[in-house]
């Protein structure tokens, strides 16, 4: 009621100040028919403050006209009968064009609300989609409810629900009330004033456990609006949780964290698994190769060499399952420290030499780089991987060429073979995880791990990876660019002898 | 090898590893006793001495850590870890609470001895104190304080020396850069390693026909340095190795 008068008061203000714009263009400007602009405050009342001010608008706007803008000017009364029904057809409008105003209003008002209904709608049941686990879930439907009852509001009593200790203490006793006694609501005092409301989320199931609302310091007809405005929401919200067929989301969340426990023991156990047959196989294979009883048989001796590359590239595979694991898991974490570049190289060469035998490799290393920092392990996994790949795709005998130097702010690993090289599109492809272009599947099997590998280490460790190569059987060149690190790496001169 | 073999403790709770083992030291001249848990290993280490003990990690009863701390608490027995590729830490780790060297599964057997050779070597020359030692173009005149490359006196700084004298007590066998930190700069450079990648640097200049390819004095990423196995020396093969190590 209030705030009608507020809006009559305003209207008539409106109202006021139009006649006294109406009047200083007839006094200025000689323009008689002013009374047409009465229709502008119509026009904003209906459509700002609703269709009463609107009509009070309407009516004062003909009464004002009729005095000042109609014969005789400054009377209530209308000279001709042309004049009277000029003024009934104004008043029509008016009213008309107020109404309109009014309407076309609302309907934004409603589009707008259904049109935030739905984005919300849309972003909850994205995240609902994109939950990994039932406490996401549970965060999901806590903010869903909060923003639809505009209040805080504590999801609690499902499995792995919110957050019990962002309800105040006394307000929990209550909680496990409504838990042990169905379809029940309660609002409790919390001590220090404030109304909490307690109820179950939806009356049908307990999958989407109870809310706890706080209401904030409300009494009497206020909180029974209150109450009456929360419970429509949760019921909406129980029956798009339904709609959405929630509960199963919950249960799939449940299935896929234990599925990803499995799965990480399985690897992990596996890798165990293999791992120490592996290691007697290897280390049975090495004895065997230096047994006197096979020392004078070429092929006994190519055989025992046979089961000792294939150990080690099974252990190889092994090991970048395991790093591919680490990497999608998010779980690299480069141990930093000062490493000598050149040792990297070494390392990593050593590494593969075996691998590396039937190319002719030359090293290219600056004995003057300055020391960087990284994560020795890392950084040598991602080049022994890029060595791999040069091995690999690069006819046997056709040399290796690997390289540290310095360029501008960072270290270069580079390694050149003379092999299958990339074209174009199998360079934008290259370094994404399991791509293997149909030309190199061709050559030899693999995984098409590597490179994604040696990627991940080396941006871990602040790096790059760039892959350049002229064309297709023109060689590739892998680098491994490392920054120099700004934390001043310390001069020889600086360290007393 | 050696008049009287030397012995070998190998605590794998795997037999195949145990297995391959057994045939690879037996093969090498050792006599080879097994245990399969930490407590057995304790047990066995001190009821029967071995001259050199061989331990895996991953046993079922106890932590490979604590069976070294134990062990360590009374034995000086040359020591080699069998660990999995895990964290270049826990390597450091292991070294700095005793074991001698390490070999990352699965590995080779020649390496496996090499390594346990030269951790029985430190023994046998701490005790004897040889005056010089070779490292192929390398040799170190320990009294002399005195470094020679092909017989060319090498001039090293204090520190360069005292670097090198301490890989050298631990030839074939690694060092961790903690290690070499608080013996050559003091406790409080532990964490340096800067330094000494930069000693390091200058050392291989000094000893190495090509620095970025050192065959003497080599890195052991993320761990430490290892100066390869000094040459053996004559009478080292003759001597029988004392028959136990434990004080």
């Amino acid at each position: 009621m209030q705030r009608e008068l507020r809006g009559i008061g305003i209207v008539l203000l409106w109202v006021a100040a139009t006649t006294v714009f109406a009047m200083l263009l007839r006094h200025y400007l000689g323009i008689l028919r002013g009374a047409v602009l009465y229709l502008i405050p119509v026009m904003f009342a209906g459509y700002r403050l609703g269709v009463l001010p609107a009509l009070v608008a309407a009516i004062a706007g003909v009464i004002l006209s009729g005095y000042f803008f109609f014969s005789q000017f400054y009377t209530f009364q209308v000279a001709s009968p042309q004049e009277a029904l000029n003024l009934v057809l104004y008043m029509f409008v008016a009213v008309v064009f107020s109404h309109l105003a009014s309407s076309a209003k609302k309907h934004t008002e409603i589009a707008r609300q259904r049109e935030q209904q739905m984005s919300d709608l849309y972003a909850f049941s994205r995240r609902l989609a994109m939950a990994s686990d039932t406490a996401d879930i549970f965060v999901a439907i806590q903010n869903h409810l909060a923003n639809l009852v505009q209040r805080k509001v504590v999801l609690l009593g499902a499995a792995d629900a919110g957050n019990a200790t962002d309800v105040p203490e006394s307000v929990r006793a209550g909680v496990s009330h409504v838990e042990s006694d169905e379809g029940l609501e309660r609002t409790v005092d919390d001590g220090k004033g404030d109304i909490w409301l307690i109820r179950r989320v939806s009356p049908k199931t307990p999958d989407f456990g109870l809310v706890a609302v706080d209401l904030g310091t409300v009494s009497g007809k206020a909180l029974a609006d209150m109450r009456q405005r929360i419970d429509d929401a949760l019921s909406d919200a129980a029956a798009t949780l339904e709609r959405l067929d929630v509960a199963r989301a919950i249960n799939e969340a449940k299935m896929r964290s234990e599925t990803e426990l499995l799965r990480e023991a399985l690897i992990g156990s596996v890798s165990h698994e293999l791992r120490t047959p592996l290691a007697s196989i290897l280390g049975a294979a090495t004895i065997l190769s230096n047994a006197p009883a096979l020392a004078h048989d070429k092929r006994l001796q190519a055989l025992t060499g046979l089961v000792r590359d294939e150990a080690e590239r099974l252990n190889n595979d092994i090991q970048n399952l395991l790093d591919a694991t680490t990497i999608s898991r998010q779980q690299v974490r480069p141990q930093l420290q000062w490493v000598e570049p050149v040792d990297i190289v070494n390392a990593a060469v050593e590494h593969r030499r075996r691998r590396l035998a039937g190319h002719p490799v030359k090293l290219d290393l600056d004995s003057n780089l300055p020391i960087v920092r990284a994560d020795p392990a890392q950084v040598e996994q991602a080049l022994v991987q890029i060595l791999d790949n040069a091995a690999k795709y690069s006819a046997d005998g056709s040399p290796i060429r690997v390289a540290a130097r310095p360029n501008g702010h960072s270290v270069v690993l580079s390694v050149h073979d003379s092999g299958a090289g990339l074209t174009a599109e199998e360079r934008r492809q290259i370094g994404g995880r399991f791509f293997r272009g149909p030309r190199h599947a061709a050559i030899t099997s693999g995984s098409g791990l590597g490179l994604w590998i040696a990627n991940a280490f080396i941006k871990a460790n602040g790096g790059t990876v760039e892959v350049e190569s002229e064309g297709a059987e023109c060689g590739t060149t892998v680098s491994i660019h490392l920054p120099i690190s700004t934390e001043a790496a310390p001069l020889e001169t600086t360290i007393d002898d | 090898m050696t008049e009287i073999p030397s012995s070998v403790l190998v605590v794998d709770d795997e037999i195949q590893i145990r297995r391959f083992l057994r045939t690879g030291f037996e093969l090498d001249g050792f006599t080879v006793m097994e245990a399969e848990t930490g407590a057995e290993a304790l047990r066995s280490a001190t009821l029967k001495p071995s001259d050199l003990v061989i331990l895996d990690l991953g046993l079922p009863d106890m932590e490979g850590a604590d069976v070294l701390e134990r062990l360590r608490a009374w034995s000086s027995v040359p020591l080699i870890v069998l660990s999995v590729r895990a964290s270049e830490t826990e390597k450091v780790r292991l070294l700095e609470l005793g074991a001698d060297d390490y070999v990352v599964k699965p590995f080779g057997m020649a390496e496996l001895l090499a390594r346990a050779h030269s951790a029985m070597r430190r023994q046998l020359r701490s005790s004897r104190g040889e005056p010089v030692v070779k490292f192929g173009p390398l040799s170190i005149d320990f009294t002399a304080r005195a470094v020679f490359i092909n017989d060319q006196r090498v001039t090293l700084t204090p520190k360069e020396y005292r670097l090198l004298q301490i890989l050298a007590q631990h030839s074939g066998n690694v060092v961790t850069h903690q290690f070499l930190l608080r013996e050559v700069w003091g406790n409080d450079h532990v964490e340096d390693t800067h330094y000494l990648r930069i000693f390091v640097r200058k050392l291989r200049r000094k000893i190495e026909a090509d620095p970025t390819q050192p065959c003497i004095l080599l890195t052991e990423l993320g761990v430490g340095y290892r100066l390869v196995s000094s040459d053996p020396v004559p009478s080292a093969q003759t001597a029988a190795a004392p028959k136990s190590l434990a004080q």
